[in-house]
C-alpha cells in the first residue's frame, strides 16, 4: 500500500484510504511536527523550509506571533513574549515563583490576580495561561500539517517529558483540546525517541534512553523485541534542563560583572540569558568563548567563559541527572552491563560534558548519531499513524509505565500508595474506605503524587467529595473506590457503596496549587528523611487512631451510655477516656499512646459488646432472617477492631 | 475479544501452571502476545466501549503480570487463590526468633554508616537476603504443596519482613551512592 502511494506534498491521491495523522512534540524550547507519508516519517517545515518552531509566543493588543518572529522580539518585549510556557504548565502561582528563584528572584512575567487555581500571565493580549500560550503554538503546528497534507486530519499523538505528572498532563490535553485537536494518545518522549531509534536500527535489547531537553529531563530503560517497546522503569526531572544550564552561566556572568542583580529589568534579564545560551552552544566548538553585555548606556561588561569553568557551573545539574538514572535501573531490575545501547535525545545532549559523563557512568560510548532535536516528533509520527489505523498488520505495540506514585490522604496527613510508579499502565486498583462517624454520609478523598509519607511533601492532585450513600453505623459503610489511570498516564475516579450497592457520586476538584519542592527532590527527599518520616508517622498514625477511639467513645456516651452503662461502669471508661485524653496531646512517644489506647479498650470492651448486640438487633428487626447474608455482614466483625476500624497498612507490603 | 481473562486466575490468563517459580520468559512472551491482542492502541481509532473495554483488560492484564513477576506478590496470590487473605490483620501468631533476628538485622542495617566500608557490608547483606528468601520460597513451595496454608502464610509474612529490610538497604545504597559522586 505505501508503495503505490506516489503523492506530492498537498496532493494525496488517495485522501479516503489513508488517514493522516500527525506527530507533535511540543519541547520547552522548540516544536515539531512530523507524520507519516508513503511508509517514512518525517517532520514538517514551514513555508520558510524552517522545521523547528521555537516554542515562544508574542501577544500584542491585536495580533499574536509564533515562533522564529516572536523570539526575535523577546529581548525588547519580554514582558509579552512567553517563552518556555511548558515549564509553566501545571503549576500554582507560588510553585512557579519558587522554581525561577534565579535572576533576582523574578519571572520575567507578572501573574494577574485571580480566585483560578491556574496562573495567568498579563500580557498587551490579554491574560494568558500557559495552556493558551501551548495552544497557540499547537495551532501553528496543526496548520502546517493540514497545509502539507492537504487534507483533513485524523488526530495526533503529542508528546510529553515522561516525567510528567497527572496536572502537567491534563494540561497538555487541555491545550490540544484548545487548539481543536484530536489527541490520539500522550506519549511520552523517550519512549517515541525509541520508536523511532529502534524501527530505525533495528536494535533489541535493553536500551536506555537519556533525554535532556530545554526544560525536563527522563530517563527511560526498555526493552525492545520484535516491534514491541516496553518500558521497565522511569525516572526524571520535570524541571530540569538546558534552560537551567543558561541560568546557571547567566548566574555566573551577574556575579562576575558585578551588577546589583536585584536592579535588572526583566529585558536585560533576557538579554544575559541569551547570551549565557550562546555562550554555551559556542562552548560546543571552542575551548572558551568572549562574552560582552552592555547593561546599560553606560556600563558594560566583558569576560570569558571557559569549558573549565563552564563545567563547573553545569556538573551539579548533570550528576542530579545521572542520580534519576540509578534509580531508574534499580527499578528496572537491570544492572549496566544490561545496557545495550544509551540513547541521546533532547537538544541539551549537544553539551559534551553531558555526553562525557553520561557515557562514565553508564560505562558505555552514549548513541549520538540521531539527530536529537527531531527523533521525538518522528517516533511520536510513527505511533499516530499506526493509532490512525494505517498499521493494521503492524506489531508495532507501545506499552508504558505510571511515573509517579499515586496515592490518597488517609487521616493525619499521612499517604497510602494506591498505585505505584513503574506500574504498567493502564492500570487500575480498588480500595475499601470506611466511615467513621455514624450516620455519615459523605468522604472527602484527597488524591496526591509523589514518593514521600506526609501528604504535604507530595504533590495534590485533587480533592474528591464522595457523596449520597446510606448511613451506617461507623465502620460498617464500606465504599470501593476505584483508581484507573488509562493509556494517556491519566487518572479516574469512580465510587461505590458495596453494602447497599448505591454509587456514589464523584465530584472533583483539580489543585495545582500545592508548593512545588520540585519532583525530583521530592524523590530525593524521600530518601533522605525516610528515618524522620517513619518515626512521624508511627506517632501520627497513633494520635490518629487515638482520636477516633475518643471519637467513638464521645459519640457512643452521648447516644446510649446512660442506658447501657451504671454509673461505676460508666465512671472507669471516662476516667481512661481522659487518660487518653491527655496522653493524645503530650505524648512524644508511639508506646505510652499504644498503652493508653489497649487500657480504654480493656475498660470498654464489655460496653463495645452490648452495643454491637444491640445494634444488630435494631437492624435485623422488621425483617426476615433470610434477608442477611451474615458471611457479609460488618457486625459480624469483632468489636474491639470495629473501635479501632481501618486497620494501617504498615505491614502490608 | 479475549473476554474469558476475566474468569481466569491469573495463571491461567498466561497459561502457566500455578507455582512458586514459573517460567518467567513464558510470562514475559505470553504477556507480550497479549497486549498485542488487548491494548488500548489497538483500538484507538475504536467506539468509546471498545476503548473502555481495551483499557479494562490491559488494565487486568498489566495487574496479573505484576503480580506474578514479583516474587513476594505471587506466593500471597497463590495463598488468596486458596481463600487466605494475608493482609488481613488477624494473624498475630509470629514466630518469636524470626522477629528478633530481624530487629536485630534492621538495627544492623541502620548502623551500618559506622562500619569501615559500609557498601561491602550492605552487599554482604543483599546476598543474605537473597539466599534467606530463596530458602523460604522453597519451604513455601513445600508447605503448599501439603495444604498447610497457616505455615504457608507465615513464609510469606517472613518474605514481606525481608523484603522490607532489603528496601532499607536499597536506600542506604542509594544515600551512600549519592554521597560518593
Amino acid at each position: 500500500m505505501a508503495l503505490l502511494q506516489i503523492a506530492e506534498p498537498g496532493q494525496s491521491t488517495k485522501p479516503h484510504e489513508h488517514k493522516f495523522a500527525i506527530g507533535i512534540d511540543l519541547g520547552t524550547t522548540n516544536s515539531l511536527v512530523a507524520t507519516v507519508r508513503s511508509g517514512k516519517a518525517d517532520t514538517l517545515p514551514d513555508e520558510n523550509g524552517q522545521h523547528i518552531l521555537p516554542s515562544v509566543v508574542q501577544y500584542l493588543a491585536d495580533s499574536i506571533l509564533v515562533g522564529s518572529a516572536a523570539k526575535q522580539n523577546q529581548v525588547e518585549d519580554s514582558q509579552n513574549t512567553i517563552s518556555s510556557a511548558k515549564r509553566l504548565m501545571g503549576r500554582g502561582v507560588e510553585e512557579l515563583t519558587e522554581q525561577f528563584k534565579s535572576l533576582g528572584d523574578t519571572l520575567p512575567y507578572e501573574f494577574s490576580v485571580t480566585d483560578s487555581s491556574v496562573p495567568r500571565i498579563k500580557t498587551a493580549g490579554g491574560d494568558k495561561s500557559a495552556i493558551e500560550v501551548s495552544a497557540d503554538i499547537l495551532k501553528v503546528l496543526k496548520q502546517r500539517g493540514e497545509q502539507t497534507l492537504g487534507d483533513k486530519l485524523e488526530g495526533a499523538v503529542i508528546t510529553v517529558p515522561a516525567y510528567f505528572d497527572d496536572a502537567q498532563r491534563q494540561a497538555t490535553k487541555d491545550a490540544a483540546t484548545l487548539a481543536g485537536i484530536n489527541v490520539l494518545r500522550l506519549l511520552n518522549e523517550p519512549t517515541a525517541a525509541a520508536v523511532a531509534y529502534g524501527l530505525d536500527s533495528g536494535a533489541e535489547g535493553v536500551i536506555a534512553v537519556y533525554d535532556l531537553g530545554g526544560g525536563t529531563f527522563d530517563i527511560s530503560i526498555m526493552q525492545l523485541k520484535k516491534g514491541v517497546f516496553e518500558v521497565l522503569s522511569t525516572g526524571g526531572d520535570s524541571a530540569l534542563g538546558g534552560d537551567d544550564f543558561d541560568h546557571a552561566i547567566a548566574d555566573w556572568i551577574v556575579k562576575q560583572s558585578a551588577v546589583d542583580a536585584t536592579g535588572l529589568s526583566a529585558n536585560t534579564q533576557r538579554l544575559i540569558l541569551r547570551e549565557a545560551c550562546a555562550a554555551k552552544e559556542k562552548l560546543s566548538e571552542n575551548e572558551q568563548v568572549e562574552i560582552t553585555i552592555q547593561f546599560d548606556k553606560t556600563q558594560t561588561w566583558f569576560g570569558v567563559l571557559t569549558r573549565d569553568i563552564l563545567n563547573q557551573l553545569i556538573d551539579p545539574l548533570i550528576k542530579k541527572s545521572l542520580m534519576s538514572c540509578r534509580r531508574a535501573l534499580r527499578d528496572a531490575n537491570v544492572e549496566k552491563e544490561q545496557i545495550l545501547d544509551v540513547v541521546m535525545v533532547g537538544g541539551s545532549t549537544r553539551s559534551l560534558r553531558v555526553r562525557e559523563l553520561v557515557g562514565e557512568f553508564f560505562e558505555a560510548q552514549p548513541k549520538v548519531d540521531i539527530d536529537p532535536d527531531r527523533v521525538v516528533a518522528i517516533g511520536a509520527a510513527i505511533q499516530a499513524n499506526a493509532l490512525a489505523g494505517n498499521d493494521p498488520d503492524g506489531n508495532l505495540l507501545l506499552m508504558d509505565v505510571l511515573p509517579l506514585s499515586l496515592g490518597i490522604e488517609t487521616m493525619g496527613g499521612l499517604t497510602e500508595k494506591i498505585i505505584a510508579r513503574n506500574t504498567p499502565i493502564p492500570a487500575s486498583r480498588a480500595q475499601d474506605f470506611t466511615t467513621y462517624k455514624d450516620g455519615q454520609t459523605a468522604m472527602a478523598v484527597h488524591i496526591v503524587q509523589g514518593e514521600r509519607e506526609l501528604i504535604e511533601d507530595c504533590r495534590s492532585l485533587a480533592k474528591f467529595e464522595l457523596r449520597g450513600f446510606p448511613a451506617h453505623v461507623a465502620g460498617a459503610a464500606r465504599i470501593r473506590v476505584t483508581f484507573q489511570v488509562d493509556a494517556d498516564g491519566l487518572l479516574s475516579v469512580s465510587a461505590k457503596e458495596e453494602v447497599s450497592g448505591v454509587e456514589a457520586s464523584v465530584e472533583v476538584k483539580p489543585s495545582y496549587g500545592l508548593k512545588d519542592s520540585e519532583i525530583e527532590s521530592m524523590l530525593k527527599a524521600s530518601m533522605e528523611y525516610a528515618g524522620e518520616d517513619k518515626d512521624a508517622r508511627s506517632l501520627r498514625e497513633q494520635q490518629v487512631e487515638a482520636d477516633r477511639v475518643l471519637e467513638a467513645i464521645d459519640s457512643a456516651l452521648a447516644e446510649d451510655g446512660d442506658e447501657m452503662l451504671s454509673g461505676e461502669e460508666k465512671d472507669a471508661i471516662l476516667k481512661a477516656r481522659s487518660e487518653l485524653a491527655a496522653k493524645r496531646h503530650n505524648a512524644t512517644d508511639t508506646q505510652q499512646l499504644k498503652d493508653a489506647m489497649v487500657h480504654i479498650e480493656q475498660v470498654s470492651a464489655e460496653y463495645v459488646a452490648r452495643r454491637m448486640n444491640a445494634s444488630v438487633q435494631k437492624t435485623m428487626a422488621g425483617h426476615k432472617v433470610e434477608e442477611f447474608d451474615t458471611s457479609d455482614q460488618p457486625q459480624k466483625e469483632n468489636c474491639l477492631t470495629k473501635l479501632k476500624s481501618n486497620p494501617k497498612t504498615e505491614e502490608k507490603t | 475479544m479475549l473476554d474469558s481473562i476475566f474468569n481466569q486466575n491469573y495463571f491461567e490468563i498466561f497459561s502457566l501452571d500455578v507455582s512458586t517459580d514459573p517460567d518467567l520468559s513464558q510470562l514475559n512472551e505470553k504477556n507480550r502476545e497479549l497486549q498485542q491482542q488487548v491494548h488500548p492502541d489497538r483500538f484507538a481509532s475504536g467506539t468509546d466501549a471498545e476503548k473502555r473495554e481495551a483499557m479494562q483488560k490491559t488494565s487486568l492484564v498489566n495487574e496479573a503480570f505484576n503480580t506474578l513477576k514479583n516474587p513476594v506478590s505471587r506466593l500471597q496470590y497463590m495463598l488468596s487463590l486458596k481463600g487466605v487473605d494475608i493482609s488481613a490483620e488477624t494473624d498475630t501468631t509470629m514466630d518469636g526468633a524470626f522477629l528478633m533476628e530481624q530487629m536485630e538485622f534492621r538495627e544492623e542495617i541502620a548502623d551500618v554508616r559506622s562500619q569501615a566500608n559500609p557498601l561491602d557490608v550492605l552487599d554482604t547483606m543483599t546476598a543474605d537476603v537473597k539466599n534467606k528468601s530463596a530458602d523460604l520460597k522453597n519451604s513455601f513451595a513445600d508447605y503448599y504443596q501439603q495444604d498447610d496454608l497457616d505455615k504457608a502464610r507465615e513464609v510469606v509474612r517472613k518474605l514481606q519482613f525481608l523484603n522490607k529490610a532489603q528496601k532499607e538497604i536499597n536506600q542506604i545504597v542509594e544515600q551512600l551512592e549519592d554521597e560518593l559522586i
